[in-house]
């Protein structure tokens, strides 16, 4: 029987590769052509699948409607395949540039100083699919950002018992994940210390008051507020004390950018920037005249937010909105502005400010991995 | 039945069927799936970065799929205006 040229594939399905085909792409011959669907990631079946392998997934804005963002849509994101961790075996090494290296157990943690914080993290590359020229990576449009509640202990107190000698000044994490092939680096990132330091930064075992399930990190991840997702090093092993920032392929290729748009020097990204979210109305959506209530959230990273603006007339006029509800040094805010709607087409805009003296451009310049990706949120909407 | 061997979860629409095809799957996704590669948009310079960096770190393709793939991925995933 011939066997088609191209390979039939099933939504989220199996490739399916027979005979002559599979001889001509060097793959094992296969007695049938059938094969299941793979079952869907249980449990995160609403988020855009970006990547299978390794897992990437993306939230909906129409789904992050609360300030706590539920476990069913909070995105995913991986540079390798997830490593399988039995949490009552978990270690981690701290070492390097200290008096006392150690190996912490979880029982060990237990007796370190409880915390919690509300922290918001968002994907270093969250916006990429939007530069032009094209960047190369995970094209995220808005969806890889999300908050949760995250319980542990300081990475403070953990770096306290380890005695770190007068040269450290940065801290590496190394987490269980592994590379597909020798050749590929190890994911491993470095945040200095001042940042490991700091009061909100943390080695979490609960998201959301529930142990940190295995494709968040499981069971003990690093959460480091307010900087680019990646800094908060999944199924944590190694903690790594330095005298210089860690120089692997994650902190010296990849996760750098310019500061200014003409720079041809870069540096590893810290801090997020200052961001906002229209959720209500949805892109797109038809709304009756009259009063309606625009909202969404707005974070900033390592500033604290200073205001909102909201534009429905496409950024020609700006007034203020307002902030509403909950909120934790690191973790986003809900924003809210009062619009009466008059019928036409409309273009609803947010743009976020922060005590750094941020504000949300009109345009990002490209950088060719894409990140930085901060623009003002733009909404279209037609009012009958 | 399960298919032997290589089992890999794959985007919703088919590869493209022109001459190629066949290398980028046996060559791409032993490592990650095909949709890394597809969502991408990049120029020639960047679509060689990137081959020129898997190939780095360990991707199966030997010199002679090099221009193959490159052509592939060109003539379907290509930014018009990158570089």
């Amino acid at each position: 029987m011939r066997q088609p040229i191209s390979p039939a594939i099933s939504r989220r399905g199996f490739l399916v590769i027979t005979g002559s085909a599979a001889a001509a792409a060097g793959l094992p011959k296969l007695a049938s052509a059938q094969t299941a669907p793979p079952a869907a990631i249980p449990g995160k079946e609403r988020l855009i699948v970006r990547s299978p392998r390794p897992i990437n997934l993306e939230a909906r804005l129409a789904d992050l409607t609360s300030y706590h963002t539920p476990e069913g849509v909070f995105f995913v994101r991986n540079n390798y395949d997830l490593p399988a961790i039995d949490a009552a075996g978990w270690s981690v090494k701290v070492e390097g540039e200290v008096d006392q290296p150690l190996v912490l157990r979880l029982d060990d943690l237990r007796k370190l100083p409880a915390v919690a914080h509300d922290v918001t993290l968002e994907c270093a590359g969250n916006g990429r699919s939007f530069h032009r020229p094209r960047a190369s990576g995970i094209q995220w449009e808005h969806g890889a950002v999300g908050t949760a509640r995250w319980k542990g202990v300081r990475l403070a107190d953990v770096l306290a018992m380890a005695r770190p000698r007068a040269g450290a000044a940065h801290v590496a994490f190394d987490g269980a994940d592994k590379a597909p092939t020798p050749q590929a680096p190890d994911f491993v990132r470095s945040v200095p210390l001042w940042k490991a330091v700091e009061a909100h930064t943390m080695l979490a075992v609960e998201m959301n008051g529930q142990p940190i399930p295995q494709l968040h990190g499981g069971p003990v991840r690093v959460v480091v507020p307010g900087f680019v997702g990646s800094a908060s090093i999944k199924w944590l092993e190694r903690i790594a004390v330095r005298t210089e920032e860690f120089d692997g392929a994650f902190m010296a290729r990849s996760y750098r950018a310019p500061r200014a748009e003409d720079d041809k020097e870069t540096y590893s990204l810290q801090s997020l920037e200052v961001k906002s979210l229209v959720i209500g109305p949805a892109d797109g959506a038809r709304l009756p005249a009259g009063k309606v209530t625009v909202w969404g959230w707005a974070w900033s990273g390592e500033g604290e937010l200073t205001g909102l603006d909201v534009s429905t007339d496409g950024g020609q006029t700006w007034k203020p909105g307002r902030f509403a509800g909950r909120w934790d040094r690191y973790s986003w805010r809900k924003w809210e502005y009062d619009w009466d709607a008059a019928a036409g087409a409309h273009v609803v805009m947010a743009r976020a400010t922060d005590s750094l003296g941020r504000i949300q451009p009109s345009t990002r310049a490209r950088n060719p991995l894409g990140y930085r990706w901060n623009v003002i949120h733009s909404v279209k909407v037609d009012v009958a | 039945m399960i298919a032997l061997g290589v089992v890999v979860p794959v985007r919703s629409e088919p590869l493209p069927p022109t001459p190629g095809w066949q290398l980028v799957v046996g060559r791409c996704v032993p490592c990650h799936s095909l949709e890394i590669a597809v969502q991408q948009r990049q120029g020639p310079k960047g679509w060689a970065e990137i081959v020129d960096r898997m190939i780095k770190y360990g991707a199966p393709i030997p010199p002679e799929d090099r221009g193959r793939i490159l052509e592939y991925l060109l003539l379907h995933f290509r930014d018009p205006d990158g570089a």
